[in-house]
């Protein structure tokens, strides 16, 4: 971190003008270098944020009308519901974390981004394994894991098609022109690590050599955690922790209090995942309560960090951006505390087996991941392909409707999951009579999930306008090589 | 992945406790181009330097000893086979059905009931009226056969019991109990207080019931110490 104090103040103490101008340079070099692989990855990734709306949807919209689209065997709720988990995860979660990774790897270290073709490649063969998972799974040979459905065959290609992208992330970081590592960076770098773990771990002990009987649950349940502990939030941090500061125009409080909160979450994050009073040995699910508790310790920190950066201060650019970020920010400590109190025996054995634990999915995925993430991409779109965003209409809608949708969702599935809870622990209500009660808060959580379909709607749309917008003057922008040019013209025309 | 403290020392560079401070106002003009909101290009951001609270590691210690007695509390000692409504395996496996001898003792334990009364829970008797079970010589016995006969059929008259005279009589329960509740009754008694002879199976007393068919068990036909002596049993 001294680094970036050195470079700081080179920019803030007026140093030489020369400096100043080369790592000014330095910059727009890698966000054009960006330009290409990132928009690719980006712009898929909004696609499927998109699809696996729809499909979550339609999988909410079965669970309060039984009958809708219930002729089709390929429509079933057990294979609409995990197929629009694996789209919007594997699809969105991962190429969009990638692409804003690689941006701010580049960005950070004031290094162009290397191996284009390769991430380009990479991104292709992931939408292609997405896609073989998503038709797989409606077709019938999802897996049975959650957050794992996709069917054997696939998970060797995106491991292949992630290690193509991951490769140049840690290129581009060694030969990064900045020495020293910010924040953000080291989340990054974690994630970039801690994915490939888990993903090897339960895929080979889940579907290659399945262990046996109760062990392929625990296996299951702590991916579906660590997936979200260790790579959906350790992204989102990295973007608030870079954002944060960059927007209100002040340093980060403190590297050092950064530092106790990495740490604590890196040694502490992948405790959990298996509920109190699932059906396995009882150590395993107090492991995850304890795990849980300590999970507090980087949240004060991080929270600390965050006030005392963000304390009187007004964001000095980006108006939107901030929003999102801000909302972001806010439902990571929501999120946080509803996970961690989930977990508790006390709370835990209301929520057990209710609607809660989507709820609080929803939260981390729409609300801490995919409103930093928009923030984000809000951001450096324009930078990376110098081109204005074309309609700040549309960016208006997106924020309200991914606003209104997440909180719906979460709040709706989180009361009617407590509600659910209470009453099926109530031994004078009839099972059928506790589920009924639920029905209306599930009708409120597939309203959110259609505003959130028409919010990412409109932020896919203004994607599409700008990249036509861009790609219209493709030929007088300063590129660096031909090939990229024509990349990027070819990306363009299959859009 | 964290900065290299040993760096600040060596580098001399400004990583001042006042940097977060310097860095407020540096929208610097450059950076206006084509679709920039235009002052952002050379404001990556940077970390100040405050030191993390004492109170945090405090806090962590705190939170490191509570984890750790939590899982000492509710960890069930990390034992596989402790589920969820079980704190420990003690509890476990007394919630469950035992197997063989020791089943035998346990339900013998509960049933020995009936004969505390006369012979005491702590198995002493009651000196002049009912001779002690523990240390006896007539319970210890390797082979049980004559030990199985006497709550099958009971016993009186005069006997020795640890070299002392008794003459009292016992009441036949063979009518009252089954060969298994028997069985447990003696398992248990040849091994609480110190005794140290092997359990009884209810196959023993199937056979002796077997053997002794002609007498009755409604207690018209008590064993007599020296009946008992003069039969012959593998030892």
């Amino acid at each position: 971190m001294t680094g970036m104090n050195t470079q700081s103040s080179e920019t803030a103490a007026g140093q030489s003008p020369d400096q100043s101008a080369m790592s000014k340079s330095r910059v727009l070099e890698a966000d054009k270098s960006c330009s290409v692989p990132v928009m690719f990855l980006l712009t898929w990734a909004l696609a499927w944020l998109v699809g696996g709306g729809i499909l979550a949807v339609v999988s909410s919209i079965k669970l309060h009308g039984p009958g809708f689209l219930a002729g089709s065997a390929w429509l079933t709720y057990g294979r609409v519901q995990p197929a629009s988990i694996h789209a919007l995860l594997y699809g969105f979660g991962f190429q969009a974390a990638i692409a804003v990774g690689l941006w701010m790897i580049a960005r950070l270290g004031q290094a162009e981004l290397m191996g284009r073709k390769g991430i380009l490649l990479g991104g292709a063969f992931w939408n292609l394994g997405v896609c073989l998972g998503v038709f797989g799974i409606l077709g019938g040979a999802g897996t049975g894991h959650p957050m794992l459905e996709m069917p054997g065959f696939v998970s060797p290609l995106l491991l292949v098609s992630y290690s193509l992208m991951g490769v140049w992330a840690l290129i581009t970081l060694h030969f990064r022109q900045v020495r020293s590592l910010y924040v953000s960076q080291w989340y990054l770098l974690a994630a970039l690590f801690w994915f490939p773990w888990i993903f090897i771990a339960a895929q080979s002990s889940l579907v290659f050599h399945p262990v046996r009987g109760a062990l392929q649950f625990v296996i299951s349940s702590w991916y579906g955690h660590a997936v979200v502990a260790l790579w959906l939030v350790p992204v989102a941090l990295a973007v608030l922790f870079y954002f944060i500061p960059k927007l209100l125009g002040r340093p980060l409080h403190s590297k050092h209090l950064a530092t106790f909160g990495f740490w604590t979450m890196a040694l502490f994050a992948g405790w959990g995942g298996v509920q109190a009073g699932a059906p396995v040995p009882r150590w395993i699910s107090s492991v995850c309560i304890v795990g849980g508790g300590l999970m507090l310790l980087p949240l004060i920190a991080v929270g600390m960090n965050w006030w005392f950066t963000a304390r009187g201060a007004k964001p000095a650019q980006g108006d939107f951006v901030w929003g999102f970020i801000r909302f972001a920010a806010v439902a990571f400590f929501a999120a946080m505390l509803l996970d961690i109190g989930g977990r508790t025996r006390v709370i835990g054995e209301v929520t057990d087996l209710t609607v809660f634990s989507s709820g609080v999915y929803a939260l981390y995925f729409y609300g801490v991941f995919g409103m930093s993430i928009a923030g984000a991409v809000y951001y450096l779109v324009p930078k990376i392909t110098q081109t204005e965003w074309p309609s700040a209409q549309l960016i208006r809608w997106h924020y309200l409707g991914s606003m209104v949708g997440t909180v719906l969702i979460t709040a709706a599935l989180v009361v009617g999951g407590v509600i659910q809870g209470l009453r099926l622990n109530n031994a004078d209500i009839a099972f059928v009579d506790a589920l009924a009660k639920t029905v209306p808060f599930l009708g409120l959580s597939t309203l959110g999930g259609l505003i959130l379909v028409a919010a990412n709607v409109a932020f896919l749309l203004n994607l599409v306008r700008l990249l036509t917008v861009c790609c219209r003057c493709c030929c007088c922008l300063p590129w660096n090589g031909t090939a990229n040019g024509n990349k990027a013209a070819a990306v363009g025309a299959n859009l | 992945m964290k900065p290299d403290r040993n760096k600040k020392k060596t580098s001399g560079g400004p990583a001042n406790p006042s940097a977060p401070t310097t860095k407020r106002s540096t929208p610097a003009a450059g950076g206006s181009k084509r679709g920039s909101r235009g002052n952002s290009e050379d404001s990556e951001p940077t970390a100040g330097s405050e030191p993390v609270p004492v109170w945090l590691f405090v806090l962590m210690a705190l939170m490191l000893y509570s984890g750790m007695s939590y899982l000492h509390t509710y960890g069930g000692g990390f034992n596989p086979k402790v589920y969820e409504n079980f704190r420990s395996y003690k509890l476990v496996d007394s919630a469950n059905p035992k197997s063989g001898p020791e089943m035998l003792i346990a339900k013998g334990e509960a049933l020995y009931m009936v004969c505390a009364a006369c012979h005491q829970v702590n198995g002493m008797g009651v000196a002049g009226q009912f001779p002690p079970l523990m240390g006896s010589e007539w319970v210890n016995e390797p082979n049980p056969a004559r030990l199985i006969r006497i709550p099958l059929h009971g016993l009186s008259g005069p006997m020795q019991v640890k070299g002392q005279d008794w003459n009292s009589s016992m009441a036949a329960l063979g009518s009252a109990l089954s060969a298994e509740d028997i069985a447990a009754i003696l398992s248990y008694i040849r091994q609480a207080w110190g005794n140290t002879a092997g359990p009884v199976t209810p196959a023993e007393v199937e056979a002796v019931i077997a053997d002794t068919s002609s007498r009755s068990m409604d207690g018209s036909r008590p064993w007599t110490a020296s009946e008992l002596m003069s039969i012959e049993v593998a030892q």
